[in-house]
């Protein structure tokens, strides 16, 4: 089952799926500005899911097309800010998922293939209050 | 590749007689492996490094006053067959050397071995060429 994002096929290669840190955002009340001890509980920790990657191509041409696409999934109007449904390779859906970030390493990797690897995070936004 | 008393071997165009063999041997110093969610083994290897590294292993009868010295960059080829034969080959580089040892024993006497490291012209050509011996 490949994986998807807004059902496109973007993780053209080895990849893998995992959850960033869960919990609640707690600050000291001190960094708020409170003179005194102890912290506030500000909510949840918006939900961000990270995919560490390699993009695969037997050509030049075709790993830039792969690149490509990865960006053009978080710049291109009209839809880059609107949600979609992040599907990992075990068929499991994450639904309400923003693109958020795409970092690639530091090189082109040339041997046999074309490749290079990639971290990618999908965020879950908090409704606006 | 391994040769076994390779005729003719030159490097810089000085003559290196008495060479016993000639390894040439390819690593990779970054093996990119990769992994997916399914399953523990890789679904993806490739070297996207290569080092190709040249052990020219030869008799020294006689001291070795112009031995190479590391650093020394220059033009190592030879023929990895006796030339009057059709499956003679001829091998050249440009290459480096990056170390030269010695060791002597009572059965094989001194020998000399050289280290080198070959260069590609542009980073993804072969950096050894390979042609009929009678065309070199």
């Amino acid at each position: 089952m490949p994986s998807t994002f807004k059902g496109l096929s973007l993780f053209a290669g080895p990849h893998r799926f995992a959850r960033a840190k869960r919990g609640r955002l707690v600050l000291p009340n001190l960094s708020l500005g409170n003179d005194v001890a102890g912290s506030v509980d500000l909510g949840a920790i918006e939900v961000d899911i990270v995919v560490t990657g390699r993009l695969v191509a037997s050509s030049e041409a075709g790993l830039r097309a792969l690149r490509d696409a990865m960006t053009g999934a978080i710049d291109d109007p009209p839809d880059a800010d609107t949600p979609g449904e992040l599907v990992d390779s075990a068929d499991h859906a994450e639904p309400d998922m923003t693109f958020i970030t795409y970092v690639e390493a530091d090189r082109t990797d040339r041997g046999r293939d074309r490749s290079i690897a990639y971290v990618a995070t999908f965020r879950r936004f908090l409704p606006a209050p | 590749m391994l040769t076994l008393h390779p005729t003719t071997v030159r490097f810089d165009a000085t003559p290196w007689p008495d060479v016993v063999r000639i390894a040439v041997e390819r690593s990779t110093p970054r093996l990119v492996l990769d992994r997916a969610d399914a399953g523990p083994h890789p679904t993806f290897a490739d070297a996207p490094e290569v080092t190709t590294t040249i052990t020219v292993t030869s008799d020294v009868p006689r001291g070795d006053p112009a031995a190479p010295i590391p650093g020394d960059r220059g033009l190592l080829a030879f023929v990895s067959a006796p030339a009057a034969t059709s499956a003679a080959r001829h091998h050249a580089c440009t290459a480096v050397v990056t170390r030269v040892a010695y060791a002597s024993s009572p059965r094989s006497g001194a020998v000399r071995t050289v280290e080198l490291v070959a260069l590609s012209s542009d980073g993804a050509a072969d950096p050894i060429s390979t042609t009929p011996a009678e065309h070199a």
